[in-house]
């Protein structure tokens, strides 16, 4: 990481704040048009940049209304490569992640240097990463995986209380281990299976008083509120998960909840890990 | 109980007169006067006397602090932890710690120190990097120490020169993070030891666990003493376990594996000395562990507890006290509410355990 | 500091210790019970300077120190705020009760030896204030009024260099600290600029005492606790040593709270029973630590072992190749492959869950520390 390079100050520039009219009085919740279960269209493409060892590109499906925009992921994988000289030995082969957003892919702009939320889902992804990779196939060598968020899964219409940035964390978290898995197997990395992201929330949609519901890949502007929400990194084959990340308040006494919640996470890490397939085969043939 | 939480222990008062007054002391302590050496009794715990044999020091327990004039008598030759102000004879201590006079050296040694490598210490260390002819030897001194390939026994009983197959392979005969017990053989002038493993009783360890102590000086820990390693029968059925007690304060704790040259002992057959060296040091590279019953694990996790109890009460780490301390432990356990299964000697146990032990 | 720095055990080692903690009940090498916690030394109220302060200890010098600290600042009305501020008069914002941002907490966690900007900081700090965040109650207790509320530094050190994965003790010397906090009495009203009492022996406690003049209906909710719990074949192990954890086949940090859900609308909060037994406690976030023992060295099994016999040197690197790859030996230590199964994780989440378990009886010895 470059620490010499001056930044100009934080928050110079500020973001347009447009006229909002839908949102005068009560905040309007457009609401879901897609069934619980199904999760939004996802595009996928491996060997995007020709001078890494593996890369691909991963974009979601803005939602219905224009103007919000989806989620656009940039990864590269550079390596298997050896370590430096000055490395200590390592039987296996050594995973250094990092996520970056772009500084126009949210509405507040992000600095250059990485800040502690991107480091943060660093290490998610790293977790994510590590249970999928054959690590002892490659001893004494490092790979580094480089994702760059073009742009942010964020509503540029809902109002900063309302789109917290936790929940659209674990769905850039989520799509940052599909397409890190893209680009691994892009790179002929040994993997024991194709791991990939999918996320679930528990949402309440109509007033405070409403029975929550499950939904599959959620798009928070969509919700009037998200109770908790989880990000599972799945491994389908051998049905295990490798990284579980949970965030909300449920009560302890309600097991069922939270495990339903899961089986949801599952089921949305499936639904990628099918375009995550479908895209290696497109690409073989 | 899952949780044990205790209040710090009220301060030690440092010099006698308010001393018996421990009992109002808990008060102070809320009132946001942190006692910070309350609970660390390895460092508040003064070193028990060691015997000197030289007569003519009555004062050669005294404690003297960095700066500390010792003597300015010039007769006195100035040894480690002291030194002399260009053109004077004083000698003034430059760590803290007792005073010790070897004819007419004087040293300190210091309270608390980094063990120091001395030639014939029986060592546990561990394996941090190879290199193209010897390891990197974690011995938990200042220095890393070195294990040459050329000072350790070949696979098989083998006397040749070392090749390059086994350059090649040195990393078969141990890697990054294996633990062995070595020798210090030899000692470079910057304090760095070089290590060999060139006899039966040393070599890779495995079927056991590990435990890092301090080392040599101040209350706790290992010390020099005649026998570092022994075999002990434990309880409960759980067989024979070898204690290796290093000197530079690592400890193994490991089940006895009866060795080919205990076995050829005890049957009368004749077998020449190169065949036992032979199927001893057959297994002397390998990191698989053999079969440990139960009883043999839970009797290990003891003796480690033992050890850990020993340490945090400040005691030192003997073979004598830890024997001792086992017995006690096993009794203790007997009584316990949980039976002889009940190996837990953390916290308030520890500390029972150590104060039987020093009572007696 | 990453749960996966500096883990340097032998292949042997970690295959004991993987046999010993697999069996049932599990043999830990320090002694404990599968649910037992390291003994600690715990006090509060340490720092004066500070609005609540904890210090926890454990018997092998491992040290944490934590201090609060609050300060008034103006909150920042956004455009469609102000609109809030006009319509405002007719109590939609009901007293005592405004939104809380993420933002008024700041939580910072140092620890020796480690860079600042290291990601494996960042993802203890962001785990602990998540615990903290997720708790929508606990921000809304920092509004002061509609123009100003209290900003919270959590100040999280570690004293001694950390010689196990320090996040069970960073969490509960912060749930200490956060006990112990108070905050000056409001005297002004309303939306103006707030003044405060300055008897300090006045100022209420940030989490009211359920002991106090009002016990019926005072809020039981606590400050969250983030508990490291693993799983070692069928064994689940809490607080973790290094070496216990060296050797997991998974490791979950999850934070729990006791008390009233403050998502539900304060017009349903109904009065806890506290009479009954067990808490009422609800899961506020899991995260997957990555377990280390990925990262270990494999064993050699004597087959495959070039080292190993008379016939040592004779075999071809190749075929020891092949066995590594091939089925696990017993007695010789394999790095885990893969995730964890679903039933796995079910399972550690609902051992920490369980009423009148680990998590209660934690509270319970928390709640027992005199918050002089």
């Amino acid at each position: 990481m470059d620490r010499r390079r001056i930044n100009g100050p934080a928050g110079a520039t500020q973001p347009p704040v447009f006229d909002d009219v839908v949102s005068q009085g009560a905040k309007t919740v457009s609401g879901r048009s897609r069934m619980p279960d199904a999760s939004r269209k996802m595009y996928l493409k491996t060997g995007v940049t020709p001078s890494a060892s593996g890369s691909a590109y991963l974009e979601m499906e803005t939602s219905a209304k224009p103007g919000a925009s989806g989620l656009k992921l940039s990864c590269s994988v550079h390596g298997p490569r050896a370590l430096p000289r000055s490395a200590p030995f390592s039987p296996h082969i050594v995973l250094s992640t990092h996520i970056k957003y772009a500084p126009f892919a949210t509405k507040q702009r992000r600095g250059y240097l990485r800040d502690p939320s991107e480091r943060d889902l660093g290490i998610h992804l790293e977790a994510a990463l590590r249970g999928a990779i054959i690590a002892d196939r490659w001893p004494k060598s490092g790979v580094d995986i480089i994702i760059s968020i073009v742009e942010g899964d964020q509503d540029r219409e809902t109002s900063k209380s309302q789109g917290e940035e936790a929940w659209d964390m674990m769905n850039a978290l989520a799509g940052c281990i599909t397409v890190a898995a893209a680009a691994l197997a892009d790179a002929g990395i040994d993997c024991v299976d194709t791991v990939a992201g999918g996320v679930a929330a528990l949402v309440q949609d109509g007033g405070a008083d409403s029975t929550p519901t499950i939904v599959v890949d959620p798009i928070p502007s969509d919700h009037a509120k998200i109770l908790a929400a989880c990000c599972i990194a799945y491994l389908p084959t051998r049905d295990e998960v490798t990284n579980l990340w949970f965030r909300g308040d449920l009560p302890a006494s309600d097991m069922d909840l939270y495990t339903h919640l899961v089986e949801k996470g599952i089921l949305a890490s499936r639904n990628a890990n099918c375009v995550l397939t479908n895209c290696l085969m497109e690409t073989i043939e | 109980m899952p949780i044990t939480i205790l209040a710090p222990r009220p301060s030690r008062a440092a010099n006698g007169p308010s001393d018996n007054a421990s009992s109002s002391d808990s008060d102070s302590d809320s009132n946001g006067g942190a006692d910070l050496d309350g609970d660390l009794p390895m460092t508040t715990t003064k070193p028990k006397p060691k015997t000197h044999p030289s007569k003519h020091t009555p004062s050669s327990f005294e404690i003297v602090t960095p700066g500390e004039t010792i003597t300015s008598d010039p007769q006195w030759m100035r040894g480690h932890g002291t030194y002399l102000p260009p053109s004077t004879t004083t000698i003034i201590s430059s760590v803290a710690g007792t005073v010790t006079r070897t004819n007419k050296l004087l040293s300190v040694r210091p309270l608390r120190a980094r063990y120091t490598p001395e030639v014939g210490d029986l060592i546990v260390g561990r394996i941090v990097e190879v290199q193209a002819k010897r390891w990197r030897v974690d011995v938990g001194s200042t220095q890393l120490a070195a294990l040459p390939l050329s000072a350790i026994n070949l696979p098989g009983g083998i006397l040749r020169k070392r090749t390059e197959t086994d350059e090649l392979q040195i990393r078969s005969f141990f890697a990054e993070g294996d633990l062995l017990v070595a020798e210090v053989q030899q000692l470079f002038g910057d304090g760095g030891a070089v290590l060999h493993t060139r006899s039966l009783k040393y070599g890779k360890l495995r079927n056991g666990v590990f435990v890092a102590v301090s080392g040599v000086g101040g209350g706790g820990g290992v010390v020099r003493s005649r026998r570092q390693v022994w075999t002990m029968d434990v309880a409960n059925g759980g067989g024979q376990v070898d204690v290796v007690l290093g000197v530079n304060g690592y400890v193994w704790i490991s089940k006895h594996v009866e060795t080919a040259a205990e076995a050829e002992k005890g049957a009368t057959t004749t077998t020449g000395i190169t065949n036992i060296e032979e199927s001893v040091s057959a297994t002397m590279y390998s990191s698989q562990n053999d079969r440990i019953e139960v009883e043999t694990m839970r009797e290990i996790a003891r003796l480690r507890g033992v050890v850990t109890a020993l340490v945090e009460n400040g005691l030192r780490v003997d073979e004598d006290m830890v024997v001792r301390g086992y017995h006690e432990a096993v009794e203790m356990a007997m009584v316990s509410a949980e039976g002889s299964d009940d190996i837990y000697l953390g916290g308030e146990r520890g500390q029972r355990l150590a104060a039987v032990l020093t009572g007696v | 500091m990453s749960s996966t720095n500096h883990v340097l055990l032998s292949p042997a080692e970690l295959a004991y210790l993987h046999a010993s903690l697999s069996l049932t009940p599990p043999i830990r090498p320090d002694g404990r019970a599968p649910t037992q916690f390291r003994p600690l030394v715990a006090e509060t109220g340490i720092l004066p300077g500070t609005n609540g302060s904890a210090r926890i200890c454990f018997a092998d010098g491992t040290e944490a120190i934590v201090g609060v600290k609050a300060e008034v600042e103006r909150t920042v009305v956004g455009p469609e705020g102000e609109g809030v501020i006009v319509e405002g008069g007719e109590g939609e914002v009901e007293e005592g009760g405004g939104e809380g941002e993420a933002g008024w907490v700041e939580m910072t966690v140092e620890i020796p030896g480690v860079r600042d900007d290291d990601s494996g900081t960042a993802f203890l700090a962001a785990m602990l204030s998540e615990g903290l965040l997720a708790d929508e109650g606990f921000v809304r207790r920092l509004w002061i009024n509609r123009r100003f509320h209290w900003k919270l530094y959590l100040d999280i050190i570690l004293i001694s260099p950390p010689l196990s994965y320090p996040l069970p003790l960073l969490s509960l010397t912060t749930h200490l600290a956060l006990l112990s906090t108070r905050l000056p009495r409001l005297k002004s009203e309303g939306d103006e600029d707030p003044f405060f009492d300055d008897d300090w022996a006045a100022a209420p406690y940030l989490f009211p005492r359920p002991n106090g003049k009002s016990t019926t209906f005072v809020s039981q909710t606590r400050p969250p606790i983030t508990l490291l719990v693993m799983a070692v074949g069928n064994n689940i192990i809490f607080d973790p040593s290094k070496e216990e954890l060296a050797v997991a086949d998974v490791a979950l940090a999850v934070s729990v709270t006791a008390g009233s859900s403050s998502s539900q609308a304060p017009s349903k909060h109904v009065p806890m029973d506290t009479s009954t037994e067990g808490r009422n406690l609800r899961l506020l976030s899991i995260r997957t630590i990555d377990p280390p023992s990925r990262l270990t060295p494999p064993g050699v099994a004597n087959a495959a072992n070039s080292a190993y016999g008379a016939n040592a040197g004779q075999k071809t690197t190749h075929e020891a190749q092949a066995t590594a790859e091939g089925e696990a030996v017993e007695g010789v230590w394999r790095a885990p492959r893969g995730g964890a199964k679903r039933m796995v994780l079910g399972a550690l989440v609902q051992k920490v869950l369980e009423r009148g378990g680990v998590v209660d009886e934690v509270l319970d010895a928390l709640e027992g520390v005199d918050l002089g």
